[in-house]
Parts: structure tokens; sequence; C-alpha cells
């Protein structure tokens, strides 16, 4: 008990107390800059949260993210991964090129994206000037800002789900393709009845982390739309940073990024939930 | 992001038992100053005059305060608020004098984080050598209606850098003499944006971060004779989006925006000064105190030498239709009224020093844009950049936003909304009522307990 008590202290300090803290604060009116008693107001600030119309835009504007972007990545991760997993010679070296991305900072990743993607001055439309095609305002226009983030955070982050799947791959005993290629068994036939149900299990685990992750995107959508155009691409994450430092309204904020713990929370438990169901099946 | 606002109050404002709402006194005379080496610190954004500012101090205060050294903490122009107001919940900051926004003074005061210099102002500086505006758009809360300093209301600052818009015109494209109105403005820059393929007719701010769409607005609004608010009133709704305040907004939306460039929709103060140096822009806005970077041959592709380009490149004072008010920029000094009791004594030593006359006007030779009459008028100022004299003849034009704590609530809505109608995610109309009734939400709902702020 003594080893791990300054760990314990550690995690007690900057994690349990600020939740905590944040729970209480969260039942009332308390305002950060404005200082003063903070008055207990029962659940109104969730209430007002739950039934805002901007919050409902924001949640709907984070799910098309969510599942825009994760499923991109599966997919990507996945076929990225199978064809890596084919290979024997050189796997390492690809493996190791395609996780680049993945290692970079995501304000770095915004930033280099932002000058590609400039509409006027940006690599991406001067090729396809080249190709003949027209100038397209990514970052300016409502559907192609979100498109954009999906686009940039698959960049970076279909290597994980690449990864993540190339352990599974790698892990699946050769003796069953084996057995397969002495039934004759057709190359689709081995994806579906061996590669797949035996991938499929830690693919899921990806996912989740996945869908966690990007539920909470802030990064990207600062440093490349800033919210914008308007708020369309505002997700709750930002939108939780506008309550908090622009209007300092900490009691709501503090509702605000507690509502979405337990959202987080609610939905893994039953995501969990059928994994383990799978497990058992 | 939780944890950040959560340790923010636990280390700050949750000890203190009773709500501030007045800004503490700083003396009225500067106490004695500490003989020991000190660093003044000052938190801006980043951008020229933040360096200047810094190169300036440095060079010429240590004459005078050996021991003294001036930083400047620069962040990026989005994180400016966040940056400094983060700090003052925190009740301690890195800084000693925070630079703000005129529209932040109220937040600032409201929360006492600043503190009031009436009493040193009275003692140390020579209010009368100041337009009166500026003095109180840099310094004073709450504003009087006029825009005038009231000489009983209260001071917490002190101009630091004046600025407003200046027009950038190519005299190469649409000749020597500038547009008067801004109707021939739109015109000619229609004009030039047909006859030369590949440049467009205007620039200007859209971004969607800081006040960017909204300083666009606001400008265009007041030159077509609208109005932000009743201040008497606290209305927004009815005032704003008024005949007025719709026919700014289907001028910016549909006469102005068809002539920028495609996907100019983010752009701010760099993009616009990078249009102009690239000679893809027939008519620009600026800040004045953000434009010397169009005169660097480095930087541009108008010519070689400073010279030529400035032969290409004119700038004057934004033209003029149902009225002639210009945008007031800008920002004032602050002390901080969570520095030690040194840094303070030096913050207004500082500050004593650098509103004297002759100093300004070295501040003006340096690069600054500075407030007193004096150094305004002086040959220091005027002969040290083409843009201003721009500043010189705005400044009885100008006007101000909102000047009150709920400004950086009230900003975004513009800023979002503005950008939406720019970028065609919302209809003109749509956007300017949105704006009316999410800023008459924001300030009927301040001081109510609970729900506020989304």
């Amino acid at each position: 008990m003594a080893f791990i008590s300054p760990a314990l202290l550690l995690l007690l300090a900057m994690s349990v107390f600020p939740l905590l803290w944040a729970l209480y604060l969260s039942f009332t009116d308390y305002s950060a800059t404005r200082g003063g008693p903070a008055n207990f107001i029962g659940f109104g600030n969730y209430t007002a949260i739950l039934t805002s119309a901007q919050v409902h835009q924001r949640a709907l504007t984070t799910l098309i993210y969510v599942v825009g972007a994760v499923a991109l990545q599966t997919v990507l991760g996945f076929g990225i991964a199978y064809l890596i997993s084919r290979r024997t010679h050189g796997r390492g070296a690809l493996t190791t090129l395609f996780l680049v991305p993945m290692m970079l900072s995501p304000v770095v990743v915004g930033l280099f994206w932002r000058f590609m993607l400039d509409a006027q001055f940006g690599v991406v439309n001067s090729m396809l000037g080249s190709l003949g095609l027209g100038q397209v305002e990514w970052l300016t226009r409502q559907r192609t800002a979100l498109l954009s983030l999906i686009v940039v955070d698959t960049w970076q982050w279909t290597p994980f789900i690449m990864l993540i799947a190339l352990a599974g791959l790698t892990a699946v005993p050769k003796y069953l393709y084996e057995a397969a290629s002495i039934d004759r068994a057709s190359e689709w036939f081995r994806f579906r009845t061996i590669t797949l149900p035996l991938v499929w299990p830690l693919l899921l685990i990806a996912v989740m982390f996945r869908g966690i992750e990007a539920f909470r995107l802030f990064d990207l959508v600062y440093i490349l739309t800033s919210g914008g155009p308007g708020v369309s691409t505002e997700t709750l994450s930002f939108h939780v940073y506008k309550v908090a430092f622009l209007g300092f309204n900490t009691g709501t904020a503090s509702a605000y990024g507690i509502l979405m713990v337990l959202v987080v929370i609610v939905l893994t438990q039953l995501y969990l939930r059928y994994l383990n169901k799978l497990k058992e099946g | 992001m939780l944890l950040v606002a959560t340790t923010l109050t636990a280390c700050g404002g949750g000890e203190d038992d009773d709500a501030k709402v007045s800004a503490p006194k700083a003396p009225a005379t500067i106490p004695e100053l500490t003989k020991d080496p000190l660093t003044l610190s000052f938190i801006w954004f980043d951008w020229p005059p933040a360096h200047a500012l810094e190169d300036f101090a440095n060079a010429e205060y240590k004459k005078e305060r050996p021991n003294a050294t001036i930083k400047v903490n620069t962040v990026p122009n989005a994180n400016w608020h966040d940056a400094m107001f983060t700090q003052f919940a925190a009740h301690k900051t890195d800084f000693d004098i925070a630079i703000l926004d005129s529209q932040h003074i109220g937040e600032a005061v409201t929360n006492g984080n600043i503190l009031d210099i009436t009493d040193f102002v009275k003692q140390n500086i020579d209010v009368a050598a100041y337009n009166p505006y500026l003095l109180a758009a840099y310094g004073q809360f709450p504003q009087a209606e006029t825009g005038k300093r009231d000489e009983n209301a209260s001071l917490y600052g002190l101009p630091l850098l004046g600025d407003t818009w200046t027009m950038i015109y190519r005299k190469d494209l649409i000749g020597d003499k500038p547009p008067q109105t801004w109707d021939e403005m739109i015109s000619a820059a229609a004009r030039c944006q047909a006859d030369n393929p590949g440049v467009s007719g205007l620039a200007f701010h859209q971004a969607n971060g800081s006040d960017a769409a909204a300083v666009t607005y606001n400008t265009v609004n007041g030159i077509y004779g609208g109005n932000l608010w009743d201040s008497k009133t606290r209305k927004i709704d009815g005032v704003i989006n008024d005949a007025a305040g719709q026919e700014a907004m289907d001028v910016l939306v549909n006469k102005m925006k068809p002539l920028t460039a495609k996907g100019s929709g983010n752009w701010f103060i760099d993009e616009v000064n990078a249009a102009v140096a690239q000679g893809k822009a027939c008519i620009a806005f600026n800040w004045i105190a953000a434009s010397g970077g169009l005169l660097d041959p480095k930087q541009s592709t108008l010519g070689t030498t400073r010279k030529q380009i400035l032969d290409k490149l004119g700038f004057a004072t934004l033209p003029s239709q149902k009225t002639n008010l210009v945008p007031l920029g800008g920002m004032g000094m602050h002390v901080s009224a969570y520095s030690s009791k040194a840094n303070q004594a030096e913050a207004l030593n500082f500050m004593k020093w650098f509103e004297r006359a002759d100093i300004q006007k070295k501040w003006a030779a340096a690069g600054g844009v500075p407030s007193r009459t004096d150094a305004l008028q002086s040959p220091e100022f005027l002969n040290a950049g083409p843009f201003n004299q721009v500043y010189t003849d705005s400044v009885p034009r100008m006007r101000d936003m909102w000047n009150v704590p709920e400004y950086a609530r009230l900003v975004n809505i513009e800023n979002t909304n503005v950008n939406a109608a720019l970028n065609g995610a919302k209809k003109p109309k749509d956007a300017l009522d949105d704006i009316a009734k999410e800023q008459q939400g924001v300030l009927d709902s301040s001081g109510r307990k609970g729900g506020g702020g989304l």
C-alpha cells in the first residue's frame, strides 16, 4: 500500500477531486470569474442543457462525425491490415510507414491539413485543378467542412484500427487456413468463416476506443474550422469549451461535462455487454 | 476540458466568500520602486505590434529603469480572451499588465480582475492631451452613451495602441483616387475583378474565430446607418435587425461577398494581407496596426522595393455611405489585480512613462499607433507609415461595440452567425434575426441563476 500511495494520491488530486468538484458545481450557478458563493439550483443546469436546441444540434453534428469517421477508419484500417498481413516481405516497414500519421500531434495535423485544404493556395485544389476539376471550398462550406474533418481524422487514426486489426490477423492460427485449403475453400469463404469471426472481437474493441476518442473531438475542429461555417462543425466538446471559457458559466459547463461523461459510460457499458455476449456465443 | 475548468475553479474563485463586484483601487501616487531586477510581463496576442512593443520598451524604458525587463507574452488571437480570463479566474496571473480589448474591460472590472486607476490618472496623466473618445474606449467602464469620457466615471486602463480599419486599394488597377462612398467602392471592386482575371474585387475579414466576421458586419452596419443596440434600454432585438441592419447584411452578403476570393470565408488579418501582398485583391480592408508587413518587399510580389510597392498600393480612410463611422480597434493597458505589489508599482510607473508626449512620439516612430492628440498629429507618427494619416483622420469617426461584461458571448453569437451568412450556411435575414434574438437572450439572462450561457 505504501508503495502505491504516491500514485494513488496523485490520481485522487488530479482526477477524482476535480471530477467530484465538477459534480458539485454542476448543481450550482457558480461562475469561475464572477466569484461569489455557488448557489444550489438542483437540476437546473441539466434541464437547460437537455432541452436546449443548440445542444441537440451539436449532438447531431457529433453523431454524424463519430459514425462517419469511425466507420471509414474501420473499413480502411481493416482493409490495409488485411493487405499487409498477406505480404511476407516488407511488412514491418509498411506497418511503420502507415503508423506515422498517428504519431503526429493533432495540432500539427490540423495545421498542415488546413494549408493543404485551403481553397486558394492548397495542394488539394491544385491537384483537382490539374485534373480539370473545379475548386472546392473544403473548410468554408457546410457539407464539405464536416467531410473534411472526417477525412483528416481518418487520415490520422486509420493506422490505429490497422494496428489492432493486424495484431488480430497475425494471431489467426495457420492450421485453420491449411485445413480450408485442403478442403479447397474459396478465398471469400476463408475470409468470411475464419478471418473475420476471429478478428471481429478485437476490431470491435478498437472501434470502441476510436468512438470514445471521436466523441471528444476538439483539437481538429479548433484548428481547421473553428466550428464553422457558422456552427455547422461545432461538436459537443467545442461547444462546452465555449460555454466554459467564453461565458465562464462554470456550473453549466460542469453539468455539460458530466453529461458527456455519462453518455460515454452508458454507451460503453452497452457496447461491452454486446462484446461479452459475442465472446460467450 | 472538464478537469481544466474545475481545477481552475478549485484553485481560484471558490476561496472568496464575497462576490467581487468592483475593481480594487490603485494608489494615486506611484509607490516606491524596487531596485532589484524585475520583469514586467504583458499579455497580448501574437502580431507585429506585440513584438514591436517588447523591443521598444526594452530599448527605451531600460534607460530610466535599468533593472526592469519587459516581456510581452503572446498567444494566438483566438486564445487571447481565454488566456487572460482563465488566469483571472484562478486569481493568479503570470502577467502584470493585461492588454485588454476595449470590450473586455467590463468583464474584468465587474470580476475585480484589474485595478481601478482613476486616482492614479488624476495625479499622473494629462487627460486633456487625448481625444476623449479614445480615453473612454480604452479605459472607462461603464462606457458613456456619448462614447466620450465622463469626467466623473472611473478609469481602469490607458491607451496602448490605437487602431481602425484602413482601405487598401490598388492604384495601378482602380486609379489613384480612392472611392468616396461604399457604393462606389463596390462598383470599383466589381469592375476591377472583371478586368483582371485571377484578382478578386474585395478582401476582408470573414473568419469564425475571435471578432473577425463580427467587426466586418459592424462596420457595414455603421456605414449604412444601423445600430448594434440601444444601450439605454439594453435592447438588441429590433435594433440590430431593423431596416438599416437588414440593408447592411444584404450589402455584405449579396454585394460584397460575391467579389471575394472563393474559399475566403475563413480569412482574417494574415490571409487578407497575403492576398494584397500577392496581388490577388483590388481593394482590401485591414487593421492599420497589422498593415506594416505589406510594405516589406520580402513578403510582397508587388515590387522589389518599398517605393515600387507604394506605387501600386494606396491607403485611405473607409468610404462613407449613410454615415461615416469606422470601427474602433486597438487596446489599452490594464494592471492585473493579482500581480505583486512591486510589479503593480512598476506597471504604474511604466504607464506614466509610456503616456508621456515624447515617449508617445517615439512609440509612433517605432511602429506603434499612439493615442495622444499631439503624437497623432506629429511628424514622427505621420511620416512613419503611409497609413498613419488614415488613422489620424479616422479618430473622430470611430464607433466601438458593446462594452459590457457579457461581451465574449455577444461577439461569439455575432461572429458565428455572420460567418454562417457569408458562407451560405444561413440566409442573411435569418442570421441577423438569430443574432438579435440570441444576443438579447444573453443580455436578459445575465444575472439569472442557472442554465444561462448555452
